[in-house]
């Protein structure tokens, strides 16, 4: 952001602003003062800046209109109209308004501007603790790292219920260990040293152990179904014997009716049949060719051939029934084979080597007949049950052994856990107590700079009420409330709501502005005070009026706008320092011309203006000479204590402060008139006595009264050389006596002067010569 | 000039790590996380622990 010198600024069509108003700057002063009547424009030009600036208009606001951009155009104009445009020694930056609000361009050098209205300082002093914190929130805002810390107290909570949980947990890991331990026997040496050596012990073993006895009974399982199959098998082949019998029987029964040559008749039948398909109803036997019987030959060869059909039935069946006979006896091998192998496999399943010593088997091998395996059975008896127990106690065993093991292993994993949390914990708590520490602290010294600044400003306005007698602090029973505090008559920390008066509220209202608009880059901000001297007392203004000189050197540029028209007075009779301070006045506003811009000019530049016309005019140099004369002669009489008449009215004539000043002052006074600095920062002066002047005036002041204030006769014969040599003495007065730049010799803290700001004019004597 | 968040921000980092609470090579993170508003209780946890396990070389 920038902070060159500010040249001009062009306010179009906002609020008052009906025609384009253009005010420049002074180049080398960095105060402005607007002075105008109420209704003069002084507020546009502040909310020209605000729009500019912020993108706001400020002036409207908390006066019941709700969303105030409706109203920011002047009358008769659209909302793009509006423009306003800042040049500076650097750029142009112009502001109108778009449809997302106030656009900048270009927007880097959107100026940095703080605006404090009058209202603005009675609300923020009048309002609620906490609406006063708003005010200051932005200087004091640390929210950012306001977050940082809940999440920190948040993570310590977190942790302290982890370190919470993870102490149950151990607990419980003990409390089962030393169960196990009880159940155990109590094994010394104590629960712990004992879980640890039992976890250790390896359940491989119990494990195999287990396994073959698994085994054992399984491959005996396996065996069982045996001795029924065999049996159901052996039936099965007894049933197809018989059967096979029934058949044998059968055909040979049907053999005895066929011939013995059965087969090779059959054979011949079949293929006279065939023959006789091919050939039917033939002459003659196709064997024998003889006629007798060939007829019906076919008939009689089916009838033959259906006695032979019975018969390759019962063979069929027979067939069939020798292969069922044969697939048995197969079978019933099968089984054996099978059984044998499965016999062979559980001798081996006796003989495993992970076989609990004493386990108890068969008293004798498994039969080789597979008819004598049920009685072997018998034997056998309740053996498999004996095994099942067996497994089962080594099964649990290693169930017990696996539950201590992973018991050990989560109390060592919790303990683990435990002492870690029990290392960060103190740390997360340490570092807790850093972060509030400093927050604190840093708030603390933020508004104990605040404080000390307010006061610091206060005192230049009200001396002997501001230094280490104004605070703003942080209620810490509330969040976000501000109060304030102050020294009344020894009571110190009372709010100054309700002891001070109005014009000191207003003076710690502006003091309390001002030092936040200077916390943040000064620099660059161009700051507005707008009409801020409303109920300012008399005695306090011109102190008032010299603090804000003061601090607007602070600022890349000061504006200031005021109705208090003492303020006009004063600039206009020098008695300000102008140095640094740009003057300018508004005019009534209309809503033809909108504002308009006069520039005030102090009158010791109107009387060398008149004096310097062509002819110069003897009565109104007279008349505007004679009113500066009496200022200087109001100035120095009240300076040391001179002798006037005493009138009610206190309306002393020319004549009445000439003679004041007598002989030995004139002679007294003197004035150093700074010429120049050296090098080395040492200042020259020349001495200019005021006593030639002073004299001079006495002599010709009658001409003030004779041209200047009255219709005179008289002054048909005098010289208006002398008109304007008493004008021209005054000048010569004036300039030796105050520079108009630093204003009027007023301070005495020499002690044996009195000097302008910058020592630029030193007026002795310091005190009345008796 | 800073704002407030960053003033206190650095200050805060600075002071924790002259503790030995954090190292000095998480300060600048810190301090812009933390001005930012966006340290959250896993940054906090994670530094911490770095600060206490991770020895930094004298």
């Amino acid at each position: 952001m920038s902070n060159s010198a500010l040249k001009s600024i062009v306010i179009e069509h906002l609020r008052g602003s009906t025609q384009p108003f253009i005010l420049p700057f002074d180049k080398g002063k960095n105060l402005t003062i607007i002075y105008g009547d109420n209704a003069s424009g002084k507020s546009t030009i502040c909310d020209g800046i605000e729009f500019i600036g912020s993108g706001r208009v400020g002036s409207l606001d908390n006066r019941g209109l709700g969303k105030t951009n409706p109203y920011w155009c002047s009358i008769g104009k659209k909302p793009s109209d509006v423009s306003v445009s800042i040049e500076t020694e650097d750029a142009v930056c112009s502001a109108t308004i778009g449809t997302a609000g106030v656009i900048a361009t270009p927007p880097q050098e959107r100026p940095r501007v703080q605006i404090i209205r009058r209202a603005q300082i009675q609300d923020s002093i009048e309002a609620p603790p906490a609406s006063r914190y708003s005010v200051i929130k932005p200087f004091i805002d640390i929210s950012g790292v306001e977050a940082g810390e809940a999440a920190l107290r948040e993570l310590v909570r977190n942790v302290t219920g982890e370190q919470e949980i993870a102490i149950a947990r151990v607990n419980e890991n003990r409390s089962a260990i030393v169960q196990f331990w009880e159940e155990a026997g109590n094994p010394p040496p104590d629960p712990y040293s004992w879980a640890e050596i039992e976890s250790k012990q390896d359940t491989s073993s119990i494990k195999a152990e287990a396994d073959s006895l698994n085994n054992l009974k399984k491959t005996f399982d396996q065996l069982t179904p045996y001795p029924e199959r065999y049996k159901n098998a052996q039936d099965a082949l007894d049933e197809a014997r018989n059967s096979l019998s029934a058949t044998e029987h059968d055909l040979d029964e049907n053999v005895k009716i066929v011939s013995a040559e059965a087969s090779d008749i059959l054979s011949v039948l079949v293929t006279m049949k065939d023959y006789l398909s091919a050939h039917p109803d033939p002459a003659v036997c196709p064997v024998c060719e003889s006629a007798e019987k060939a007829s019906g030959l076919s008939e009689r060869i089916d009838d033959r051939l259906k006695s032979f059909e019975t018969l390759q039935e019962i063979q069929t069946e027979k067939k069939s029934a020798e292969d069922q006979v044969m697939r048995l006896k197969q079978r019933i091998e099968d089984i054996k084979q099978e059984a044998l192998e499965l016999a062979t496999n559980f001798e081996k399943m006796t003989k495993q080597e992970s076989l609990p010593g004493g386990t108890t088997l068969p008293q004798r091998a498994i039969p080789k007949e597979l008819s004598e395996w049920e009685a072997w059975f018998q034997e056998c008896g309740e053996l498999p049950e004996i095994w099942s127990k067996a497994e089962n106690v080594r099964g649990e065993r290693n169930q017990y052994l696996n539950t201590l093991k992973k018991a050990i292993t989560t109390y060592h994993e919790n303990y683990l856990t435990l002492e870690e949390l029990a290392v960060l914990l103190p740390k997360l708590k340490d570092t807790l107590a850093i972060v509030e520490e400093e927050r604190r602290q840093f708030t603390d010294n933020k508004l104990k700079e605040i404080s000390d600044e307010v006061g610091r400003l206060y005192e230049l306005v009200h001396p002997g009420e501001g230094l280490d007698k104004i605070s703003i602090a942080l209620d810490p029973a509330k969040r976000a409330s501000l109060e304030m505090g102050a020294s009344f008559l020894g009571l110190d920390g009372v709010p100054p709501q309700a002891y001070f008066s109005d014009s000191h509220l207003d003076t710690l209202g502006l003091c309390i502005f001002l030092a936040l608009a200077a916390l943040e880059k000064p620099d660059e901000t161009i700051l507005v005070l707008d009409d801020v001297l409303g109920s300012i007392d008399e005695p306090h203004v011109d102190r008032l009026i010299e603090m804000i000189y003061q601090e607007a050197m602070k600022f890349r540029h000061c504006i200031i706008t005021t109705h208090y028209r003492p303020w006009k007075q004063k600039l206009r009779w020098g008695w300000l320092k102008t140095g640094q301070c740009q003057f300018v006045e508004l005019t009534k506003w209309t809503a033809q011309d909108g504002m308009i811009l006069i520039h005030a000019i102090p009158d010791i530049e109107r009387l060398r203006i008149l004096i310097g016309e062509t002819p110069p005019d003897p009565q109104l140099v007279c008349s505007k000479a004679g009113v500066i004369l009496e200022a200087i002669l109001d100035f120095l009489t009240q300076h040391y204590e001179c002798r006037v008449p005493r009138r009610a009215e206190r309306n002393f004539t020319l004549g009445d402060l000439l003679l004041a000043i007598s002989k030995k002052l004139r002679q007294a006074l003197l004035v150093d008139v700074l010429i120049g600095t050296d090098a080395t920062g040492i200042a020259s002066y020349k001495t200019v006595p005021l006593a030639p002047m002073l004299e001079e005036l006495t002599r010709i002041a009658q001409v003030r009264n004779v041209f200047g204030a009255h219709f005179n006769e008289i002054s048909f014969d005098l010289l208006e050389s002398d008109a304007i040599g008493f004008g021209q003495t005054v000048v010569d007065l004036f300039e030796t006596l105050v520079d108009e730049v630093k204003g009027w010799p007023r301070n005495g803290k020499s002690g044996s002067y009195w000097a302008t700001g910058g020592e630029t004019r030193r007026l002795h004597p310091y005190v009345r010569p008796e | 000039m800073n704002s407030p968040s960053i003033e206190l921000a650095q200050n805060i980092a600075s002071r924790l790590s002259t503790a030995n609470l954090i190292n000095a090579d998480d300060i600048e993170s810190i301090t812009a996380k933390m001005s930012e508003g966006k340290l959250k209780k896993e940054d906090w946890r994670l530094a911490i622990e770095k600060g206490v396990y991770t020895k930094e070389e004298p």
